[in-house]
């Protein structure tokens, strides 16, 4: 696979001093879904809005499909599809007239515009409802006929801002799903922001931790859970009183062992491998498991591994998700 | 570019033949200026003793007008065009609020062509507007007396102004909603400098009654260019070589002043649209 996104170093600071990025470098592989996973305010937004020429950069390079975000915006343009977080359709236009407006300013032929426009409303079930003004749709619809209005001219990237945002839940097991549809069925590479951890950990190939401006760490979700070494195997034995404590401490793998009133709670790097040699010692002393449970770490860990925080705290620190330094960013950026 | 600044101004211009309130209301504009304005400014309430609507022995002065609407009448067709040139770009401020200049930016098209689009989609609403104002003059009682000889060239006359008046105030205020970051920003601004421009033009006095040190910037003022040359159609019906020549002066004026403000608006435009 070869690289579409390619970042290195890139910064962005407002002025007249807030650095909102701070030379965070990664890289996007083609057919790949990549999230930046942060609290509000974390960078994730500045980040993608540098990607797709909104804002300009002041430190580092990057390159989309090849192109120089710098030297060559309006060949990125080209191809990419950007969905922002706010809801921005024409609520008086109908939901095909936005489609085929977009698919006009990406210079794709009328002939092959009104047929895209079919497929694509159809694709996110809205093929009733495109003959609708937009501003009859639910905030689902608007979603999803915001995502296809990204996707009229096949681009080769796509870029997500937060796509569930604010969204119940069930809309956005659907967002999710087509997401998913779009890169197997068309190897579409995907970069998102999102501050949901389990969008990221459902969706993404590579997730990278992004917190005040500042990439902490990246990886598949299931490295960086693992790299946790932090699954918890719960066991009741049928100990008769005796404390098996220190003998599970001692059973290879096991980092570390509480005991609460009626079971064991064991810290390991992963369940699956260590179980066997669990069951066999415990058996090996003639005492009964009666019950087991395990549990594998969540993003949420590993979040609060890198950045000392939990991503909750981290929102609620950034008071409505905005640090001081971000709302100056913010004002910037709606100039 | 042009496609692209066709395609902005058909996104605008079907919503608003989609909102008929709009429409009416533009063209009622029209109407309250000349029924309104016209019978209770009207010079010739100060002669009562003269036929009905005709100006006495303001004529002259009044550019020989038969009725005071018929000189209003190219005046209102121009401040109309002023004041619908002015309030009609605030679709470009709600565009940035709402975030879709942001989506726009993200298409691959030339950043200028979404304020060539705004100026594009006011201009046809002016070129609509301005025939409504022409026939709602004429039905006006004691309203717009046609010269003797006014025909279709006249009438091409008329539409070749009204389409450069538009231009010009088009370019200017669509720049202003591109560069302004709020509703207040630009309504503050349109208000500041619609009034200025309306009353330092011949749209509703002819020159003479201006004190001296008002008249040269009333003679440069689009509006004024644009209410004589009309003026000289409407009154005079077939012109003569100088007056030919003085609605040439006219419609030329208006097109500097149109090549000077869309250079002007395109590198507002350009500033406004590039990346922080």
């Amino acid at each position: 696979m070869s690289k579409i996104i390619d970042v290195k170093g890139l910064s962005k600071t407002f002025p007249p001093s807030a650095r909102v990025v701070d030379g965070v470098s990664f890289a996007v592989e083609e057919g790949e879904i990549f999230s930046l996973l942060g609290p509000n305010g974390a960078g994730k937004t500045t980040t993608i809005r540098m990607l797709t020429t909104l804002t300009s950069i002041t430190g580092g390079e990057a390159s989309v499909g090849g192109r120089n975000v710098i030297k060559e915006p309006s060949a990125v343009r080209e191809l990419i599809g950007v969905v922002p977080q706010e809801v921005t359709l024409d609520n008086e236009l109908r939901g095909d007239e936005n489609l085929l407006l977009a698919a006009k300013l990406h210079h794709v032929p009328p002939s092959l515009a009104h047929k895209r426009v079919e497929e694509l409303l159809r694709l996110v079930e809205l093929g009733e409802s495109g003959n609708n003004r937009v501003s009859t749709y639910s905030g689902g619809m608007k979603r999803r006929l915001q995502l296809v209005a990204a996707l009229i001219h096949s681009p080769r990237v796509l870029f997500l801002d937060e796509p569930t945002v604010g969204l119940d839940i069930q809309t956005r097991t659907r967002i999710w799903e087509y997401i998913k549809q779009l890169n197997r069925e068309h190897g579409l590479a995907i970069l998102m922001t999102t501050h949901y951890l389990e969008e990221a950990d459902q969706l993404s190939d590579i997730v990278a931790i992004m917190d005040h401006g500042a990439i902490k760490v990246s990886g598949s979700p299931a490295d960086l859970k693992e790299n946790l070494h932090g699954d918890v195997l719960t066991l009741r034995v049928d100990d008769g009183g005796e404390d098996l404590t220190a003998f599970l401490k001692s059973v290879p793998d096991v980092t570390e062992v509480t005991r609460t009133e009626d079971s064991y709670r064991l810290k390991l790097p992963k369940v699956e491998s260590a179980l066997p040699a669990i069951i066999t010692s415990i058996a090996s002393r003639k005492l009964l498991i009666t019950e087991t449970s395990f549990s594998k770490p969540t993003l949420d860990q590993v979040f609060l591994e890198v950045t000392g925080r939990s991503m909750r705290d981290a929102q609620e620190g950034n008071g409505n998700g905005r640090t001081d330094r971000n709302a100056a960013a913010h004002k910037s950026e709606t100039r | 570019m042009i496609s692209e600044s066709l395609a902005l101004g058909k996104r605008s211009l079907t919503k608003w033949t989609r909102n008929p309130f709009a429409v009416i209301v533009t063209s009622l504009q029209a109407l309250f200026w000349l029924a309104l304005f016209g019978n209770s400014f009207n010079p010739a309430n100060a002669f009562p003793s003269t036929a009905a609507g005709s100006l006495g022995p303001l004529q002259q002065a009044f550019g020989g007008a038969a009725t005071y609407i018929t000189f209003l009448t190219p005046g209102v067709i121009s401040i109309v065009a002023l004041t619908g040139m002015s309030f009609m770009g605030v679709d470009l401020v709600f565009d940035r609020i709402n975030g879709y200049l942001d989506v726009l930016r993200v298409f691959p098209i030339p950043r200028t062509s979404i304020y060539f689009g705004g100026v594009i989609q006011n201009v046809a609403k002016g070129m609509v507007a301005a025939p409504i104002t022409f026939v709602i003059a004429l039905l006006v009682p004691n309203g717009l007396k046609l010269a003797q000889g006014f025909g279709v060239l006249n009438l091409l006359g008329i539409f070749a102004t009204i389409a450069l008046l538009t231009i010009v105030f088009s370019t200017f205020f669509t720049g202003i909603a591109i560069s302004v970051k709020s509703t207040d920003s630009f309504f503050a601004a349109v208000n500041f400098l619609t009034f200025p421009i309306m009353f330092t033009s011949t749209a509703f006095f002819p020159l003479s009654f201006f004190p001296g040190w008002l008249k040269p910037i009333a003679q440069v003022n689009p509006v004024s260019l644009a209410s004589d040359g009309m003026r000289l159609l409407v009154v005079n019906g077939n012109l003569s070589a100088a007056q030919t020549s003085s609605f040439i002066g006219d419609l030329a004026g208006l097109l500097v002043f149109g090549a000077m403000l869309a250079l002007l608006g395109t590198m507002m435009a350009r500033n406004a649209l590039k990346a922080r």
